[in-house]
């Protein structure tokens, strides 16, 4: 068993907020890295410019984890994020991203018990409007300790 | 009929499949099955509603749970309140006995899936610690089974006698149906299919190429 404990009353508490001006340039040179191919994506000219979806997912807060979960970091690796788009993105949109953990549970699998912990991160736009949501799960193989 | 009794949607943490979307695959690409049995990871959908899905597309749909015990992972057919109280389903270290126990006086029945898989199969913990006497059905053909699991479940069916069921574990569209059961009579709802389990008419299959 690991030595880090992890207190779940730490799931839905808001543990950073930062404020991201998306920029063409950079649209334009995701859009390129994915190899988009679609002009919605790919010139700004066209009526219906947004930045590719995946993209919000390439951004990040001030702080990854809570102070009560930077244990965890020990041992972890990405299992992978799931991005939600609720509505475009334009180049120029301001946007307020809130960090929280959505979840931490435990599960076992064919390599043993695993502890995973949800990274959720919601994007508002400047409208008010919420406009993304990326869930990005990480994994321990061994599970912490639950308060 | 043919049932895939072991499949995961977008409900499940790693399902990475919309219900919808197994249904149009199993129509375009005309596979041999009649319905398929939704089984999430350590909880039961109370949710979603798949009756519209049935009938545009003419396939059962049915819901079920994936359960983790001491003994490996286990389906647990027949979902209702009263087993739900009777042992957390979100639990990672659930007793193998008592869920089959509970499970099948509440009106349900339990099966021990992948058994020949590392860790969260049975027979793994059946070599360290023997025995489960209350198992009498084990899923022997699983989609996502690699070399030689399989062979270990069939193996372990033949040894304690078990009947054997088929599913494909499927957690991406392109995997259902790789396995299924094959009934004797038919299944409308998840009576029936606990009805059937228990009267043993049923085979598995695979439908792997």
């Amino acid at each position: 068993m690991s030595d880090v404990t992890i207190d779940k009353k730490l799931i839905g508490e808001e543990f950073d907020v930062i404020d991201i001006v998306v920029k063409q340039d950079e649209a334009l040179t995701f859009a390129r890295a994915c190899g988009e191919t679609h002009p919605r994506f790919t010139d700004p000219s066209h009526e219906n410019f947004q930045i590719p979806p995946t993209m919000v997912a390439k951004f990040v807060g001030r702080k990854i984890m809570p102070e009560g979960l930077k244990g965890f970091f020990v041992g972890t690796f990405d299992a992978g994020k799931v991005v939600d788009i609720f509505a475009p993105i334009r180049p120029g949109d301001k946007l307020r991203a809130s960090s929280k953990i959505a979840d931490i549970y435990e599960k076992t699998g064919r390599s043993g018990p695993m502890t995973f912990v949800v990274h959720r991160m919601e994007f508002t736009n400047q409208n008010g409007v919420k406009v993304a949501c990326v869930d990005w799960r990480m994994v321990r193989r061994t599970p912490l300790k639950a308060e | 009929m043919n049932l895939d009794l072991h499949s995961h949607s977008i409900k499940s943490d790693d399902g990475r499949a919309k219900v919808e979307n197994y249904c149009e695959w199993i129509r375009k690409k005309e596979l041999p099955l009649d319905g398929f049995v939704l089984t999430e990871h350590r909880q039961f959908d109370d949710e979603s509603d798949y009756r519209n899905l049935e009938d545009e597309y003419g396939i059962l749909i049915l819901k079920a749970s994936e359960v983790e015990t001491d003994y490996g992972h286990v389906l647990i057919f027949g979902v209702n309140t009263d087993m739900r109280h009777a042992y957390d389903f979100g639990a990672i270290n659930l007793s193998l006995d008592h869920v089959i126990e509970a499970s099948e006086r509440c009106g349900g029945m339990a099966v021990p899936c992948h058994p020949g898989r590392p860790n969260v199969g049975l027979a793994a913990h059946y070599h360290e610690r023997g025995p489960v006497n209350s198992v009498t059905i084990i899923e022997t053909r699983n989609g996502g089974s690699r070399a030689g699991e399989d062979e270990a479940s069939i193996h372990l069916a033949e040894a304690y006698g078990y009947r054997g069921v088929g599913g494909s574990d499927a957690h991406l569209v392109s995997q259902i149906g790789k396995c299924a059961t094959r009934f004797d009579t038919p299944i409308r709802n998840e009576a029936d299919l606990v009805a059937a389990l228990k009267n043993g008419d049923f085979e598995a299959v695979s439908c792997q190429t």
